[in-house]
């Protein structure tokens, strides 16, 4: 009795180990679109782990599913079976109205295109996901991420008054903004010119260093991915 | 170059105009909405110029276009060919009933075609008109009545009629009628053709008077423009002349419907109301606009890209121009159809209310293309100044810039102020700035109803009854029909009898006043007669008059116009000066008779006579004319007509009295006909002195719990259509108020219903392509952690936003305008007096806040149900 109960205490403590290490891990990920004849396998099997502070490039040609991984990462969808598990949290255990706060708390969201809310300057834009989620930012904090980026002379700029690269640090910055535990990138420099993409991936990953931040970059550039710690193929649905 | 390409552009267009099926939706509510009230004002315009027309037809008594009278039955053979002639009626008088109970009335034995007889408004409403060699007959109601005859067919009637200066007495049996016609002068008694004939040849009549037994021709011409010199060229070709008997025995007298020579209805619209007309046509025009430029314009902004696209492959600004106003086309060519049905049928049921609420005007319904041709070519301007600038905007989209097109940004706006980040509400404001001009085209949409609602009820609820009613001074009056359908001078007389029975009903006191039915003269200075008539007529015109007023040492001998009152009638006269009493102690008293405006101001120049002075009446028994130049008298039975002459009063009586009041005459009791200067005589002295009791009218009070039973029994006694008799009561009145009342609010809520479903399809409008076009957006947003419920409550505010401004723009809008609103509106009602009230706009606002939490809710479920990731992968 003593001794089965000596034997869970390790083997918890093993698991909140692993946990601590783990930011980011997938369980046999699948995703299928459509029924019978048109049946595809979007994700047909997926498992990969991520640790914290890793810069991990998922690489992948087109409709090899890798932009279906990272909706399935940061929530935006549901997987046919399988589960996703974000610090610690099972995330399709919540409903959506929770995935959403989840995801805007720990998810930090670049776009290829930028995705930028019009209406909005570039400080408003950056501190969204804080506001939204009903937290005053972290000025010091804030005001760090500006001047890494380089956006202190722009922050009243409307984004369609930035240059491609320059709206893009602006989604960087507000990926950063709300401390995620991980910054999910979707083709990040896929808009960009070549000695614009590099400044933009140099940056990301010194913020990422910087603000000890988990990075999953989708890219299909092998040069790109050549600059993360890790680079995961992914070939028709499955690992490579 | 020249290129065919519009098989391909029309191509285009109905390509993208099928891809835009909510938009065409609304479009085509939105024109239909527009035709529907430029139809309605055509519709409701048209038949009360119908109206109008018919009124004065019936007044003339028929609407031929024109016709030839006393003809021979070989002049009639030979006329009636002529090729200008469209289509002719026979008409053969035979004779007028001239004893009672005809002694009052305008009776008309005759035989008409069935082509006249429908001209003269005498078609038979029941059974039909006489057969040829029957004792047939066909009359009015009104006629029967007089007769004591029940209106059932094949019964019996027996007349008595002069023909020529013959009485015969004649028997027919009842074949049809129809109703009598109050507007109507004379009342018509229709034979067959073969009735007159053994009429005339048993009496042996040769048509001395020049009429009877003669043709008549009533024409109808192809239009109605020169009826006259049409009739003179046919009567030129056949060697007749219309000049005169002097200008030789070929002479046929012609006849001219003035119903369409003069009192045209457009002669009747003054200045006022043609400007209200323009500014009701601009309005609709402009609420037209404010939601078919914003359809417009909003489609373009969303389909900026796909311009730009065809831009980029080579499409020109006037090829993309043409997509533009074809799809205008397209959906006018729905939309007005459609309003045009529904729009006629609204226009015909404010016609009916509308046309209940005038004098004179009968209720027809027009069926004039003009309605729909006028109100389709509005409403097509309207659809085509509404996209003018949407098109150019399309047209001169850069393709470049379009891929960088978001809506409203881009434009001149390079930043904004703010450091504080976003919150939910100033994001809802800053997308309301997104496209300004959509934001506050789309409150002004919705105000606009609003507002017409409010100025509806300002003036529905200002229509003060207590001021209504201040003409009525007795409970109830009554009259024969024609004092309260014409007024005017020598009206039928109420009979005696009747009073008896109003006076024998239980809780009534009452009192008569009797008319003037004899000719009568005031002795009056010159100038006083120049002063009174120098208001309406020339100076030359003047002289002409005073010159034809006999000489009565200094003064002049004017026509003048009297009341006798009985006390009852006399002690309900608001008294200016002076005292009532002496006139009911029957001495040689009177009272002159000033007027007022209706809003009670005095008219001080309304009467010569002042407290005490002295006036001289004339009672004239027999008139002479003579020869002003020659002073030559001229016999009883000389025909006057071609020559000078004047008239003078030869046997009479003068009587002088002494002003003892200066009185009004109330509206409702008096002669309602403008005539001469008035004085109000005591009963007593007024029969003494003229010999004459001809009642005007009775007027009454009745005791309050017994009000009910009387107006019953007047009612039964008065109200039916076919009495002689009418009345006139403050229950009437009141009636006659609220529906007064009632035809304001029905035309402006309809108004203000058919403004307000443009707006609120503006708003929906607004609503849904602001969604719809950011549908990405919303995905982003939720990407980066914005929740359902904050997407919905930032929408639900947008949608607040815009509900909230129209009610703050109104309320203000009304407030600020009241006081001007008031001095028009006081202006043009006398019985109407300002309240301020935003009642409907308070109403409303709840209407208007659930409005713009539901339809951006709405609008974004139909979004929401696309996942994220679709609508984030969506259009790049």
């Amino acid at each position: 009795m003593c001794k089965t109960a000596f034997m869970m205490q390790i083997i918890l403590f093993i698991r909140k180990k692993e946990e601590n290490m783990t930011i980011l891990s997938t369980q046999d990920l699948k995703k299928v679109y459509g029924s019978g004849e048109s049946e595809v396998h979007a994700l047909d099997g997926v498992n990969f782990q991520v640790e914290k502070g890793e810069f991990v490039a998922v690489v992948g040609t087109s409709g090899s599913g890798k932009s279906t991984l990272l909706h399935m990462l940061g929530g935006l969808d549901r997987p046919t079976s399988g589960g996703v598990t974000v610090d610690g949290k099972e995330i399709f255990t919540l409903k959506d109205e929770e995935l959403t706060i989840f995801r805007r708390r720990k998810i930090g969201f670049v776009f290829q295109n930028y995705n930028l809310v019009p209406v909005l300057n570039v400080y408003e834009n950056i501190l969204l996901p804080v506001q939204l989620d009903g937290g005053s930012p972290d000025q010091n904090y804030i005001k760090d991420i500006i001047d890494t980026l380089g956006l202190s002379s722009k922050l009243n700029n409307l984004p369609n008054n930035l240059s491609g690269g320059q709206q893009q640090r602006v989604a960087i910055a507000r990926a950063l903004a709300s401390k995620p535990a991980i910054i999910l990138a979707d083709e990040p420099t896929g808009n960009l010119d070549s000695k614009t993409s590099q400044d933009v991936l140099s940056l990301l990953k010194v913020t990422g260093q910087k603000f000890s931040q988990t990075i999953v970059m989708i890219t299909h550039n092998e040069a790109i991915a050549q600059m993360a710690d890790r680079v995961i193929r992914i070939e028709d649905g499955r690992i490579a | 170059m020249n290129v065919s390409n519009r098989k391909t552009i029309r191509c285009l267009s109905i390509a993208s105009f099928k891809a835009a099926k909510i938009r065409n939706i609304i479009t085509v509510a939105a024109i239909a909405l527009t035709t529907i009230l430029f139809t309605v004002i055509f519709t409701v315009g048209m038949s009360m110029k119908y109206g109008f027309e018919q009124s004065n037809f019936r007044m003339v008594g028929g609407y031929a276009h024109g016709g030839f009278k006393y003809l021979t039955k070989e002049q009639f053979e030979e006329l009636k060919d002529d090729p200008l002639i469209k289509e002719y009626g026979k008409r053969i008088f035979c004779g007028m009933p001239e004893k009672e109970p005809f002694h009052k009335s305008h009776v008309e034995v005759s035989y008409c075609d069935a082509n006249t007889a429908k001209w003269m408004f005498v078609e038979p409403k029941e059974g039909r008109l006489p057969k040829e060699g029957t004792n047939e007959a066909a009359t009015d109601l009104r006629v029967l009545s007089l007769l004591g005859v029940e209106p059932v067919i094949g019964n019996e009637f027996t007349m008595t009629f002069m023909v020529d200066g013959q009485e015969t007495t004649e028997t027919f049996t009842l074949c049809g009628y129809w109703d009598y016609d109050e507007i109507t002068v004379a009342n018509h008694v229709l034979i067959p053709e073969s009735r007159t004939q053994e009429i005339f040849e048993k009496l042996g009549t040769q048509g001395k008077d020049g009429m009877t037994s003669f043709w008549n021709m009533d024409i109808m011409f192809k239009n109605t423009s020169h009826i006259e010199e049409n009739l003179d060229t046919i009567l030129a070709r056949h060697g007749y002349q219309s000049e005169g008997l002097d200008q030789g025995d070929n002479y046929i007298r012609t006849g001219v419907n003035w119903g369409y020579m003069s009192a045209q209805f457009e002669d009747s619209l003054d200045i006022t109301t043609i400007f209200a007309l323009i500014a009701v046509m601009l309005l609709i025009i402009f609420t037209g606009y404010l939601i078919i430029y914003n359809i417009f314009q909003i489609s373009v902004s969303n389909d900026v890209r796909f311009y730009g696209l065809l831009k980029t492959i080579g499409t020109t600004g006037r090829q993309i121009k043409r997509i533009i106003s074809l799809q205008a086309f397209l959906l006018s060519a729905l939309g007005i159809p459609i309003g045009l049905i529904l729009g006629y049928g609204a226009g015909v049921l404010m016609t009916g209310i509308v046309v209940s609420q005038l004098n004179g005007i009968v209720l027809t319904y027009s069926v004039s293309p003009i309605i729909f041709l006028g109100a389709a070519a509005f409403s097509f301007v309207t659809v085509w100044l509404s996209c003018r600038k949407p098109r150019r905007m399309a047209a001169k989209i850069s393709p470049v810039e379009a891929v960088r097109y978001t809506e409203g940004a881009g434009t001149k706006k390079k930043s904004r102020k703010g450091e504080k980040g976003a919150s939910i509400f100033r994001m809802a404001m800053a997308n309301l700035g997104r496209n300004k001009s959509k934001t506050v085209i789309t409150v002004i949409s919705m105000s606009f109803a609003v507002v017409i609602l409010n100025i509806t009820f300002i003036l529905a609820n200002g229509f003060d009854m207590d001021k209504y009613l201040k003409h009525v001074i007795t409970d109830f009056i009554a009259a024969d029909a024609s004092y309260f359908q014409t007024g005017g001078p020598d009206l039928t007389s109420f009979p005696e009898e009747s009073v008896s029975q109003i006076e024998a009903l239980d809780g009534v006191k009452g009192g008569r006043t009797y008319q003037k039915t004899f000719a009568a003269q005031e002795l009056v200075t010159e100038e006083w007669v120049r002063k009174l008539n120098g208001k309406y007529s020339s100076p030359e015109m003047v002289d002409r008059y005073v010159e034809m007023l006999e000489k009565v040492g200094d003064l002049r001998a004017e026509r003048v116009q009297l009341y006798g009152m009985e006390d009852f009638v006399l002690d309900k006269l608001p008294v200016i000066e002076g005292d009532l009493s002496k006139l009911k102690e029957g001495g040689n008293y009177v009272a002159a008779v000033y007027s007022s405006d209706d809003y009670g101001n005095l008219h001080e120049d309304s009467h010569w006579a002042k407290l005490g002075d002295k006036v001289t009446i004339r009672y004239v028994e027999e008139y002479e004319y003579y020869n002003p130049e020659t002073g030559e008298i001229y016999g009883e039975d000389e025909d006057l007509s071609d020559k000078r002459w004047q008239d003078r009063a030869k046997v009479y009586e003068d009587k002088v009295y002494e002003v003892a009041a200066l009185v009004e005459v109330p509206g409702k009791i008096c002669y309602r006909y403008y005539g001469a200067d008035e004085f109000v005589m005591g009963a007593d002295t007024f029969i003494r002195d003229s010999g004459t009791s001809d009642i005007l009218y009775y007027a009454f009070d009745c005791e309050d719990d017994k009000v009910e039973q009387v107006e019953q029994w007047m009612q039964d006694f008065a109200g039916g259509d076919d009495s002689m008799y009418d009345y006139e009561s403050r229950k009437t009145e009141e009636e006659e108020f609220y529906a007064f009342r009632d035809m304001f609010m029905m035309v402006g809520s309809g108004a203000a219903l058919i403004v307000g479903m443009v707006g609120i399809l503006n708003f929906v409008n607004a609503i849904l392509t602001g969604i719809m076009a950011r549908k990405r957006e919303f995905a982003v947003l939720q990407s980066v952690g914005m929740t359902g419920k904050q997407l919905n409550r930032m929408l639900i505010t947008e949608g607040m936003v815009f509900a909230g401004s129209s009610v703050v723009i109104t309320l203000i809008l009304t407030i600020v305008m009241g006081p001007l609103a008031s001095d028009v509106l006081e202006g043009m009602f006398w019985f109407f007096s300002y309240h301020l009230t935003v009642t409907p706009i308070l109403a409303v606002a709840p209407v208007f806040l659930l409005l713009g939490a539901v339809i951006p809710l709405c609008s974004y479920r139909y979004v929401a149900k696309r996942s994220v990731v679709e609508r984030l992968r969506e259009a790049e």
